[in-house]
């Protein structure tokens, strides 16, 4: 590597791990440089070495099982394989870049444990790159417009009434009872069944 | 000026991966508006790196990882970065360019209710839920408290309530201790999230209750 470029990331190493005498940060950082300007398999085996195994246990501690540790391992690795020439190391140093994919893709597992939902969302959380990304953003059918006035609008009559009286008027149940001229309990059951309807019709699985 | 910020403990949280993705949304499109947040990750995030990634961990994996990492090392690599495209909000005839975060979201349909509109995101977590709000100039939330915590995350515009005025990217945490009645002079769009239904408690409002869960 040219020397001057060494000297300077040597400078930020020192910045971000004060304390951390073992962590061999610069000879990390050289190394991802190597993979990212040469596709350097030793340099890569280096960080391979270095890091799988510590990736591991934090994956055990992260997941109870070592089948879904050694997935992120694999996950990681292959990322840090194949994204190494987005690596701009006056960003940061190899080992923050290494921690970043690997949180990433731990917390992209553990949410679809725990949701179901395979939405990828670290990246957009913690972009590994601020001002770009790797891929392309699939189209999102954003504003589609539903109102809520269209939909109590459509109500049958009566339980329209009451809705439009209680949240639209101000009015008591009281009062509108004695305004429609019809017993409180029944305002209060057509009230039920209007929010059940409407809890409906506005799709309260997304809730 | 931004005034309000994610505590320390919530920051070290979202930096760990440890929480809800409504909250890590919230806290890195605060990050995104704020520079002096963003400054304080970079630092916590590089320190929480170089400590998981110090202590020496016996390698007991020899062979299975001498596989891993020819198979890895055929594949090819990627060269090409495309530039981040912004997503922009259109409301009350204003465009608002929106934060990654949230701009990565699904979102659902907008339902109104007087002068706030509101869309949930689908996030599927349970009891905690995610919503882009809009409040039309001179709405306000009826005086209210929470059950649980509401985040509100200001995007655009601004609004107050009894403890003062926000602008965007202020990040306000409040639990059930704070009652408070948001109102907006110019209008605001915000990102939210909250964990239970809000409570409200005055008069006609308290009318709301059962369906203060459907609209904020």
């Amino acid at each position: 590597m040219v020397s001057l470029e060494q000297s300077r990331d040597c400078r930020i190493q020192k910045g971000k791990s004060v304390g951390m005498q073992e962590t061999p940060s610069e000879q990390l950082t050289q190394a991802l440089i190597k993979v990212a300007t040469h596709a350097d398999k030793k340099a890569y085996a280096y960080l391979f070495s270095y890091f799988a195994p510590k990736i591991k246990r934090f994956g055990i501690k992260q997941f109870g099982s070592e089948a879904m540790a050694m997935e992120l391992v694999q996950d990681t690795m292959t990322s840090v394989w194949r994204k190494a020439k987005l690596y701009h190391h006056d960003k940061g140093a190899a080992t923050t870049w290494v921690y970043t994919i690997m949180r990433n893709a731990s917390f992209d597992a553990l949410r679809k444990i725990k949701s179901n939902r395979e939405d990828n969302l670290s990246e957009d959380i913690w972009p590994l790159f601020h001002d770009e990304q790797v891929c392309e953003k699939s189209f999102k059918d954003h504003l589609q417009s539903n109102q809520l006035q269209e939909k109590i609008r459509n109500l049958p009559a009566p339980q329209r009434d009451v809705v439009v009286g209680v949240y639209f008027e101000d009015m008591t149940q009281e009062q509108l009872a004695q305004h429609l001229d019809i017993p409180v309990g029944t305002v209060k059951s057509r009230l039920r069944l209007a929010l059940k309807k409407l809890k409906v019709e506005l799709g309260e699985h997304h809730d | 000026m931004i005034k309000y910020h994610p505590s320390k403990q919530l920051m070290q949280k979202h930096i760990l991966g440890e929480l809800p993705a409504g909250l890590s949304v919230a806290i890195s499109a605060h990050i995104e508006l704020c520079d002096q947040c963003g400054k304080e990750f970079d630092m916590l995030e590089a320190k929480q790196a170089s400590s998981v990634f110090s202590e020496s961990v016996e390698n007991d994996n020899h062979c299975e990882f001498e596989a891993m990492m020819e198979s890895i090392t055929e594949m090819s690599m990627f060269d090409d970065l495309v530039p981040q495209s912004p997503e922009f909000f259109e409301y009350q005839d204003k465009q608002v360019q929106l934060p990654r975060a949230i701009a990565a979201l699904k979102l659902g349909s907008f339902i109104n209710a007087g002068k706030v509109s509101r869309a949930r995101f689908e996030l599927e977590e349970g009891p905690l839920r995610s919503s882009l709000l809009h409040i039309k100039p001179g709405g306000e939330i009826p005086e209210h408290t929470h059950t649980g915590f509401e985040l509100t995350l200001l995007l655009d515009g601004t609004f107050e309530d009894e403890s003062g005025e926000y602008v965007p990217g202020d990040f306000i945490m409040l639990d059930g201790r704070h009652n408070h009645t948001p109102k907006t002079k110019d209008g605001c769009l915000c990102f939210t999230l909250v964990d239970n239904a809000l409570h409200f408690n005055k008069g006609l409002s308290k009318l709301l209750n059962p369906i203060g869960k459907l609209i904020y």
